[in-house]
């Protein structure tokens, strides 16, 4: 099978991000605009359409496209982690509850005062997950099974706190629970940057650095063991960074669907299943992904459109029609 | 380097599986663990090979006792090869060789890694094979290939769960005879065989399991009567080398 190379994701990175800058509601960002932005990022211009596309380019649309590049890139790189690590293709970060644990603490956060919103969706996210992991380990270690089911649960019950929040907090509330599970991209600002940044990138270190143990993980329990590793710690180096880096992204982002389950799929499919290869391409597909469908939910309407909702209505054919035109994508 | 088991016992929640077993498994030699289903086989391979963990008794190789090794410690000394494996993952066949290296990696496997990986391949015929995806090798071939990941972790003593009995003749052959150089070598090879007379032909050591105990033959131990004892049947004997060919009696009796 033909095999893509990382680096070609990374070649499309750029260009990507840098087209992403054009598109926008307002017309008023040109090329040279961005060209004089780029090339002069702190002196101040004299003229004012300059100085407004200036504004729109700098604290509107490059935190965004860029919030959105490390999004896709940590949703994707912690999808493919849990999938090596629970030796299924099926699996997504939601897997865990998190994303469930994450809306419901920014429920909670949206609908009492004095709650902040963004750690409040982490903590949720961590503490789902966390809760799902502890329920799912037994005497003889942790059970890929049970984390599953456990994961479900966990989802189920925090799904249901969510939905009596819901019923509870009054109409203004609730539209805005509702559309922070959408995802909201279109909130993004350097501060949220700032604030969730250094969590990603510190989890996205540590995946990059069990990427070729994923291989051996993947392979199964006994077979890890048979070479000299602990599979319960090395499941816990893996489950952690991915955790904090899918825990951190729905913070900032809302929830934000298929992108952790799809694109790792697609990524596969790329540069074949060797993790050491996948990982850093996940990273890249991912981001450039998020990215394409944020400018799309862009430019189609007017208005803003919650990404989450195209990311499952764009990604999830696609998926399919990959899916379908590879086959047999994976053994059976 | 030898292999010493002490008054191994072991059971799953209530069934006792093992009962003070104790064999010692000479350096450089073939041992070759027999018995039926059921007997405890495969659970005395995984207790060695860490794979379960175990209360009661003790397992010393050389003098040092296995459950005080660190992971890279234990392997470097004991290479494992389960009796059964599948993922679902299509990793290239050379990916799945380097896992063999795991415990010596830091991050990702260095030059030396994907050296010994290769030589492993080449020693087993599998360099043609080295990019197909191990998901879609035929059983007998996972076989192999997982005792080149064997080969390249390079352990002092090897463990092996019924090597051959997904492999046809030519690949039954080349393995048997891998495991009987390596032997040569100075490598401790320990593997369960369902088939008696693979064990006569290869094996330098035995050892008979039988509800979860040794049993030792009292005389000849290719003889009827203790393959009758063994495996629960009576077979004929066919005079061979050092011992006797041993064959199921067909139904209704057999006349030679």
């Amino acid at each position: 099978m033909k095999r893509l190379s990382p680096g070609l994701f990374a070649a499309l990175a750029i260009p990507v991000v840098l087209a992403s800058l054009f598109v926008g509601p307002s017309d008023l960002v040109q090329a040279r605009h961005i060209a004089q932005a780029l090339t002069h990022p702190f002196s101040l211009p004299g003229d004012e359409t300059l100085a407004m596309a200036r504004e729109i380019l700098l604290q509107v649309r490059l935190p965004r496209v860029l919030l959105a590049f490390l999004v896709g890139g940590a949703l994707t790189t912690s999808g493919l982690s849990l999938q090596a690590l629970v030796r299924n293709p099926l699996v997504s970060p939601d897997i865990l509850g998190l994303s469930s644990g994450a809306a419901c603490g920014a429920a909670l956060a949206l609908a009492l005062p004095g709650i902040p919103l963004q750690p409040a969706s982490f903590l949720g996210g961590l503490l789902a997950a966390g809760a799902s992991y502890l329920l799912a380990l037994n005497r003889r270690g942790l059970s890929i099974l049970s984390l599953v089911l456990s994961g479900i649960i966990v989802g189920g019950v925090c799904t249901a706190i969510l939905t009596l929040i819901q019923v509870w907090v009054d109409p203004f509330k609730l539209q805005t629970i509702v559309h922070w599970t959408m995802g909201n991209l279109h909130l993004a600002s350097w501060e949220k940057l700032r604030s969730a940044a250094p969590l990603i990138l510190l989890g996205l270190a540590g995946l990059y650095f069990m990427r070729w143990r994923m291989n051996v993980l993947a392979l199964g329990d006994e077979e890890t063991r048979a070479v000299g590793l602990n599979p319960e710690r090395e499941k816990l180096f893996v489950l952690l960074p991915a955790t904090l880096v899918a825990s951190a992204s729905v913070a900032v982002a809302g929830i934000i669907g298929l992108v952790g389950l799809a694109v790792p799929h697609m990524v596969r499919m790329a540069v074949g299943p060797d993790n050491t290869r996948a990982v850093p391409a996940s990273f890249l597909a991912g981001g450039i992904f998020l990215v394409l469908v944020d400018d799309l939910a862009r430019a189609i309407t007017t208005f803003e459109l919650p990404v989450g909702i195209f990311t499952t209505l764009i990604g999830g054919p696609f998926f399919i029609y990959l899916l379908k035109r590879s086959g047999a994508a994976f053994g059976e | 380097m030898s292999l010493d088991v002490q008054n191994l016992s072991f059971a799953y929640e209530q069934r006792v599986v093992l009962q003070n077993v104790s064999f010692t498994a000479p350096t450089g030699q073939f041992t070759v663990i027999l018995g039926r289903n059921g007997s405890g086989k495969s659970t005395i391979l995984k207790l060695l090979a860490g794979v379960l963990p175990f209360h009661s008794g003790r397992v010393q190789a050389h003098g040092q006792d296995l459950r005080r090794l660190s992971g890279s410690a234990r392997a470097s000394l004991l290479g494992y090869l389960p009796q059964f494996h599948r993922t679902v993952f299509p990793f290239a066949v050379q990916d799945v060789v380097l896992t063999g290296r795991a415990a010596f990696v830091l991050s990702t496997p260095g030059p030396r890694d994907r050296k010994l990986a290769q030589e492993a391949m080449e020693e087993l015929d599998l360099l043609p094979l080295a990019e197909r995806p191990y998901s879609e090798l035929s059983g007998g071939e996972r076989q192999i290939v997982l005792m080149a990941r064997i080969l390249a972790q390079r352990p002092r003593i090897i463990l092996l769960d019924e090597p051959v009995s997904h492999l046809d003749l030519a690949h039954q052959q080349r393995l048997m005879r891998l495991l009987k150089r390596l032997t040569q070598e100075g490598t401790t090879v320990i593997s369960v065989l369902h088939d008696p007379n693979a064990a006569l032909l290869y094996g330098d050591h035995f050892v008979f399991l039988k509800e979860g105990r040794v049993i030792e033959p009292g005389g000849h131990p290719w003889s009827p009567t203790f393959m009758e004892e063994v495996y629960g049947v009576r077979t004929l004997a066919v005079p061979f080398g050092g011992g006797n060919l041993v064959i199921p009696e067909p139904a209704g009796g057999c006349h030679v």
